[in-house]
């Protein structure tokens, strides 16, 4: 599936995988001795610090910096704060990371905070609670002033290939999803809700009381960006917001489903479905406690790992590598892949020969070959002005069929985060 | 969160289609084989000096200039290797060993490398040598003359191009076309063989090797003008199909024209391009000084490609 076809006077085809083609129940990965909790705020040594080490944590507890901060993780499992240290994230964000020592199974004790405060469900409750569940599910939006929220669009589809989280909620779960579906109309009184699910899946995605939308199997038919684009144009088109900006609010179909579930029971369900891909290619469903690092999900599925080897959060295309077998899995890791160090492919930095390659793949017309010209020069700005750097939707296919086999992806990322950093500084100082 | 074995952190994607430069260059010149080892049989031992020659001294003129350069070798990617052989196709096979060497100096150094090496050069290498080579030195590139000593089964023994534009369209009528495509006429070592070509050229495109948008409008353009000039005068302009197997029109449509670096990426841009290119290829010839306009229209065709590469569709998104 990954190699150049024979024929290459086609267009190079990446299909999505399928859940359908994955066997069996998701393996239930559980933390041995202890779990490691991101939250999106820097560490600083502040006065009114919330959480010291030593403190006992409870399962279900929401641990925030300062209180009363909307930025926070959910603890999985209850046991006591080992550490707290900062993190610096892929490209640079900073993020506290918290590690929690586990009590033992006997003993642990459920946080009644969410229990208490969820009935009735509200927009409130939700973003004080709901923002650490999987699949990340973000209410900002409904509560930003300059922004008139149109509809919900549920996502059912997985943006990057191996990616089938969502569909299993969708194929296993409508009617958690329906559930949540139910409770986001009433909590944020926007009543037009789409479910965007691949074609398999229309039958089942038909009961969850939703317009349900279709994808093309091929990547990146389903990448987020390019959906909401679809959406947006189509809103134009409509003639509804003529002269007024009309904007969407996008969930995950797990996010929605595991929010249908906490209000239904009244617990957090904190278990992440993700696919585990190995070594040998063997792709097998997983559910794993948020927090619990990496090396415990190896275990489970008897994975070892050897000096070299690669290990990427995240899909083929658009993923992280992590440097560490410590790695906590994510409110928002759909793929776990381990990949040998005999795979992995060298890099020769050969210049751009202009074949055209990436222009005849990149799904939103960039000009792709003009483009990393100026990137290598460090010349972004030119690069945002003529040449669509901002029209890119970061799916990576370009670097993906580039024959000089740079790395297109990343310059895009590098001038993206250069000059979002540049906007940023220019904004502190006028 | 640290670890005790060392794990590789790279960028995404973590896949690739596995393509490289080197499978794209030693692609064009196996298939370039089926024109080549024709032109050996045709021309004997000459040729095959004058081939290997061209290869070899254009693989050398590349180290040379990465050595003096202090930049990577840059052999290795069947670049420079590939420019010797489609220089040594389009010569006649007695040519002197200092022109061959000329050729793919001009080529390698002048074409390529002093704009940056491979990607970054405005013209066609091989096109610019051979250019360079016909205006400084037309004598040795003339193929009658260089052809003089041969002895062949076919008549006339005369650059069918050269009679056409000497004595108009009826001293090509005895020449059948069947007979040209199949290498029964004069010319370089390995622009005869229009069979071998053809296949060739058929191999790459399905492979997606060379763009077919280009070598497709390329001949589109040759037919269309041939046969509109064929039309206004057909006693001094041979029509589209004489046009089609003679000189360097299928060498160029499939293996110059599509240079990577020289050629558009664009749809709209390709076609373009490619039909331009055609159309100026019969300009030269039916109007034009020289004998043969493939490599000069080629020529000229780089020099516009910037410019028309500019038509491209909007970007996704894109406000103004």
């Amino acid at each position: 599936m990954m190699k150049r076809s024979f024929f290459g006077i086609f267009k190079p085809k990446l299909e999505y995988d399928v859940i359908d083609d994955i066997k069996g129940e998701p393996l239930v990965v559980s933390p041995q001795k202890k779990i490691t909790l991101f939250i999106d705020q820097a560490y600083e040594k502040i006065s009114d610090v919330a959480l010291k080490v030593g403190d006992s944590v409870k399962r279900g507890q929401k641990l925030a910096l300062t209180p009363g901060s909307d930025r926070y993780a959910l603890a999985g499992r209850s046991g006591r704060i080992a550490g707290i240290s900062p993190f610096i994230g892929i490209s640079g964000e900073p993020k506290t990371a918290v590690d929690i020592d586990l009590s033992d199974e006997g003993r642990q004790e459920d946080d009644a905070d969410f229990k208490n405060s969820s009935k009735p469900p509200t927009l409130k409750n939700a973003r004080d609670f709901l923002e650490g569940l999987p699949g990340k599910p973000e209410f900002d939006v409904f509560s930003d002033p300059g922004k008139s929220i149109r509809a919900i669009v549920v996502i059912g589809v997985d943006a990057d290939l191996y990616g089938v989280a969502n569909q299993y909620f969708v194929k296993n779960n409508i009617i958690s999803i329906k559930t949540g579906i139910d409770i986001l109309r009433k909590i944020t009184g926007v009543l037009d809700v789409v479910l965007v699910v691949p074609q398999h899946l229309v039958q089942t995605a038909g009961t969850a009381g939703a317009i349900v939308k279709t994808v093309d199997s091929r990547y990146p038919a389903a990448h987020p960006r390019l959906i909401m684009r679809h959406f947006q144009e189509e809103a134009v088109r409509g003639g509804a917001a003529a002269g007024k900006k009309s904007d969407f609010a996008v969930f995950n179909a797990e996010s929605v489903a595991t929010l249908g579930a906490a209000y239904n029971t009244g617990r957090l369900p904190l278990e992440k479905t993700l696919l585990f891909v190995s070594k040998d290619g063997n792709k097998r469903l997983a559910s794993v406690l948020i927090g619990t690092p990496l090396k415990d999900v190896l275990n489970a599925f008897g994975e070892t790992l050897n000096q070299g080897d690669r290990v990427i959060f995240g899909g083929p295309m658009t993923g992280v590598s992590v440097y560490s077998d410590q790695h906590p899995v994510t409110a928002d890791t759909d793929t776990i892949i381990i990949q040998d160090s005999s795979q992995i492919m060298e890099q020769p930095g050969t210049p751009c020969i202009n074949c055209g390659e990436c222009v005849r793949v990149c799904p939103t017309n960039v000009p792709v070959n003009l483009l990393i010209r100026f990137l290598e020069a460090g010349q972004y700005e030119e690069a945002a002005g003529q040449y669509d750097l901002y029209s890119c939707i970061d799916c990576g296919f370009c670097a993906y069929v580039c024959e000089s086999r740079i790395p297109i992806f990343q310059y895009i990322k590098l001038a993206k985060h250069t000059l979002d950093r540049m906007n940023a500084a220019e904004v502190t100082h006028a | 969160m640290h670890s005790a074995i060392k794990l590789t952190v790279s960028h995404a994607p973590f896949c690739h289609n596995g393509s490289r430069i080197s499978a794209k260059s030693y692609n064009i010149m196996l298939a370039s084989m089926l024109a080549v080892v024709p032109g050996f049989y045709f021309y004997g031992l000459p040729a095959v000096a004058a081939a290997a020659l061209a290869v070899g001294s254009a693989m050398a003129w590349e180290l040379v200039f990465n050595l003096i350069s202090r930049r990577p070798v840059s052999i290795g990617d069947g670049n420079a290797a590939l420019i010797g052989l489609l220089a040594a196709m389009l010569l006649p096979a007695t040519v002197p060993w200092w022109i061959v060497v000329i050729a793919t100096f001009i080529a390698v150094i002048i074409g390529k490398q002093i704009f940056g090496g491979i990607g970054a050069n405005p013209f066609n290498p091989v096109a610019v040598a051979m250019a360079i080579l016909l205006v400084s030195w037309p004598d040795y590139l003339d193929f009658n003359t260089a052809l003089v000593h041969y002895q062949f089964d076919f008549e006339p023994v005369t650059y069918p191009l050269l009679m056409v534009k000497s004595f108009g369209a009826d001293a090509v009528e005895t020449m059948n076309w069947m007979d040209l495509l199949m290498g029964r006429q004069v010319g370089g070592i390995g622009t005869t063989f229009g069979i071998g070509l053809l296949i060739a050229g058929v191999y790459l495109m399905v492979r997606g090797y060379i763009r077919w948008e280009i070598s497709l409008s390329f001949l589109a353009g040759i037919i269309i003008t041939a046969f509109i000039f064929n039309k206004i005068d057909p006693e001094s302009y041979a029509g589209p199909v004489f046009h089609i197997v003679t000189g360097y029109t299928l060498i160029g449509a499939f293996m110059l024209a599509t240079e990577d670096s020289s050629s558009p990426v664009n749809f709209i841009p390709m076609l373009l391009y490619g039909a331009l290119g055609g159309a100026f290829t019969i300009l030269i010839r039916n109007v034009g000084l020289h004998v043969d306009g493939v490599i000069f229209a080629v020529l000229v065709m780089n020099m516009v490609n910037p410019l028309i590469d500019k038509i491209r569709p909007k970007a996704v998104g894109k406000v103004a």
